[in-house]
């Protein structure tokens, strides 16, 4: 232990003699929950759509009117540069432009037919280049429709339905996004601490120290980590505090339970950053590789953005190797819905296994480039 | 021609590791195609509980077309009314739905039953597009209905897709990635360049050859836009031949939007070099600049969501315009009328960024 001391006091110096990246560690995740906080949003607030009345009789009237009554909707009827109804020609081009993100045609024989036969046809087009948009608009436009056909038919009301949120009452996209900001930001930082502390000492030819002192590889490369561990802890609880206390995010759960769950996810994160910079030849493929190996990954395959649960099971499969998975859900659970520990014995055994795994792996590694040299 | 020299040892130096060949071309081909299947996955399987206290058929039916669908997973069934809420905060299920008789004034059991749906508003995005699959189901089921006893719906509205017909997530989703990780690369590659010479004391010797300031930065940025280039061809090719993402545009204005894009991000990344002092720092600056340049892009999320005031930093993001021409050109086949206000832009920032970078040099340098 005395000796493992000794590489953990020299790690501390280091990182203390460049006080520059340790501000930065700091800074850098709050101004960025701060501006993409306010950032992120999936809310769609406004739909801009624009209308080809041919009809322009009373219900065609009565139509568009049913559609600017959605808060949503700004709808727009006439042309800016010429005078008269919306051209075809004119609407496409807004579309293309992306002015606008649907526009509605209102046949001529629109109230004829409806009074003739009762029945009447509308045509739609909507932007498809967004698919998320897309699709929303389109339920946005269903619903308008059927309320609107149901008063016009006296059918009334269809089918009574009630909606009822939970957890986030205002569906505040902050309260999904910032959590899950706060685990992608934590484990990138992590493994950037560490993925350059063994790869710097090769450049630097240091490293040759290191292979020659009586340490054994193991006890290396789990003093090169614990250092970093209160950095990164330190780091987590103020990203939390900062959270709970500009954004108002409510931490319903215990804190404390949360950052041992975080201690175990920092961890993880130390270790592939330790794994990558044994492996690595120079710091720049150091750095190339975290960013690879964390960035996109805890972001796409983690459940951040996309549930995992749509994913083929080959992707659920590669999501249960990548440590942010476990910890979005702990940390949603634990901040949003008042979880408790017993809850996530399986995510903290995972987030365990996966750090000893990378630790073992990076001491192999290590022990291989040593003899190597020796 | 001394600048030749200069960029011949970049690509030197930059190509004799293989583990970094790997990196910069393997790693995104494979990125590509795993992220690839992980965005054009549309939601599915959205697992809902259902509670049915109605006795009537219609209930019964619908509930049955839901077991169908492919967009829901049922995992829990009752006919009881007991605490159901507790499944919704395991996160068992992100939607619970409650079916009860619904009654008129006479007490009479109305035809349809009433619908109670409880969501877990965390995950916002996936709980709205279940509630509208949901009343898609419920939807068809009333069409159905009245058909069967003969009432046509007055209004039948057709709906086009336009520029992505089958609304597949990829066309637009694709495009964007290969954006980005011509980003990733070519940033670290550059932003660590000047800043090693530093740490490992050569920068002095680059200092006192003949090439000026701009010189060594051309010397600096050529090799990583060469790659940055050959990175952007397979990543495009994959795209399209692997994911089969139509490509309706024309091809040099998209090579001529990236050459503008990779002056803007290589000038940027020249300045992170210039102004850091170890490589590390180097690194959590390019970091933090992608984090905000990907998440302010409009690559998740569309810009106009974002507030006014943040507006601003969504305005200078290089890469928004990337990928805003990038996806008109794929998926609209927008020429250059549509974007070149977009294009201008790109080359200002740029311009500014290097103006920046070269009248600030020397005080930067001698940090």
């Amino acid at each position: 232990m005395g000796r493992i001391k000794a590489i953990i006091v020299k790690e501390f110096f280091h990182i203390l003699r460049d006080p520059r990246s340790l501000t930065m560690v700091f800074i850098t995740p709050l101004v960025m929950i701060f501006i993409l906080g306010y950032s992120i949003s999936y809310d769609l607030n406004r739909i801009d759509a624009a209308v080809i009345d041919l009809s322009q009789s009373r219900l065609s009237r009565e139509l568009v009117k049913a559609f600017a009554a959605n808060r949503v909707f700004v709808v727009q009827t006439r042309d800016e540069n010429s005078p008269g109804t919306l051209s075809l020609a004119a609407a496409e081009d807004l579309l293309r432009r992306g002015k606008i993100k649907e526009f509605i045609i209102i046949p001529a024989d629109f109230s004829r037919r409806l009074a003739a036969h009762g029945q009447s046809d509308l045509g739609i087009v909507i932007d498809g280049s967004d698919t998320n948009v897309a699709n929303l608009v389109y339920q946005y436009n269903e619903r308008i429709l059927l309320e609107f056909t149901a008063a016009m038919s006296g059918v009334g009301p269809l089918l009574k339905i009630d909606t009822k949120i939970y957890f986030n009452p205002e569906v505040r996209s902050q309260f999904f996004f910032i959590p899950g900001l706060a685990a992608v930001i934590l484990l990138m930082i992590s493994a950037m601490l560490t993925s350059l502390s063994i790869a710097k000492e090769r450049e630097t030819g240091s490293i040759a120290l290191l292979f020659i002192s009586p340490l054994k590889s193991r006890e290396i490369i789990v003093g090169k980590t614990i250092p970093y561990i209160i950095v990164a802890l330190l780091d987590g609880l103020v990203i939390l505090l900062f959270a709970r206390f500009w954004f108002g995010i409510p931490i319903r759960g215990s804190l404390a339970v949360l950052l041992l769950f975080a201690l175990l996810y920092i961890i993880a994160g130390l270790s592939l950053g330790i794994l990558i910079s044994t492996s690595a030849p120079t710091q720049r493929v150091a750095m190339l590789a975290t960013l690879l190996s964390t960035m996109l990954p805890s972001m796409l395959l983690s459940g951040f953005i996309f549930p995992i649960d749509s994913l083929s099971p080959v992707l659920q499969a590669i999501s249960y190797a990548i440590p942010a998975t476990y910890f979005l859900r702990i940390i949603r659970g634990v901040i949003l819905k008042g979880a408790e520990l017993q809850h996530f014995l399986f995510e903290g055994g995972m987030l365990i296994v996966l750090s000893l795994v990378l630790l073992a792996a990076a001491t192999r590694k290590f022990n291989r480039q040593r003899k190597a040299v020796q | 021609m001394k600048l030749f020299y200069l960029i011949k040892k970049e690509l030197i130096e930059v190509t004799r590791q293989k583990e970094l060949l790997v990196l910069m071309f393997i790693g995104p081909v494979i990125q590509i195609i795993i992220l690839g299947y992980v965005i054009s996955t549309d939601i599915r399987h959205v697992p809902v509980g259902i509670v049915n206290l109605s006795k009537g058929q219609a209930a019964g039916q619908i509930i049955q077309r839901i077991r169908q669908t492919p967009l829901f997973r049922v995992r829990y069934v009752s006919d009881r009314n007991e605490d159901y809420l507790y499944l919704l905060k395991k996160g068992e299920v992100k939607t619970m739905l409650i079916f009860r008789d619904a009654l008129d004034k006479k007490r009479n059991v109305l035809n349809y039953p009433e619908v109670q749906i409880l969501m877990d508003g965390i995950d916002s995005n996936t709980s709205m597009i279940a509630a509208g699959y949901f009343n898609g189901v419920i939807k068809n089921y009333i069409l159905n209905d009245m058909e069967r006893r003969g009432q046509g719906l007055p209004l039948a509205s057709k709906t086009v897709f336009r520029f992505n017909p089958q609304l597949r997530s990829i066309n637009y989703m694709g495009p964007g990635i290969v954006a980005f990780l011509l980003t990733i690369i070519t940033m670290f590659l550059t932003s660590a360049s000047l800043v090693r010479e530093k740490e490992q004391q050569t920068l002095d010797t680059l200092l006192i050859s003949p090439l000026s300031t701009l010189e060594i930065y051309i010397g600096k940025a050529v090799p990583a836009a060469l790659i940055g280039i050959v990175d952007m061809v397979i990543g495009l090719l994959v795209v399209v031949l692997w994911f089969g993402i139509p490509f309706r545009g024309n091809l040099f204005y998209l090579f001529l939007a990236s050459l503008v894009y990779l002056a803007a991000i290589l000038s940027y990344a020249l300045l992170i070099s210039v102004l850091s002092s170890t490589q590390q720092q180097a690194m959590f600056f390019s970091w933090f600049s992608l984090m905000i340049f990907l998440l302010m892009s409009g690559f998740f999320t569309p810009v106009d969501n974002i507030p006014p005031l943040m507006r601003v930093l969504a305005d200078i993001n290089p890469l928004r315009y990337l990928i805003k021409i990038i996806r008109e050109i794929f998926l609209k086949g927008n020429g250059i009328a549509y974007f070149w206000k977009d294009l201008l832009v790109l080359g200002g920032i740029a311009l500014t960024l290097i103006s920046i970078s070269l009248l600030n040099f020397k005080r930067f340098i001698s940090k």
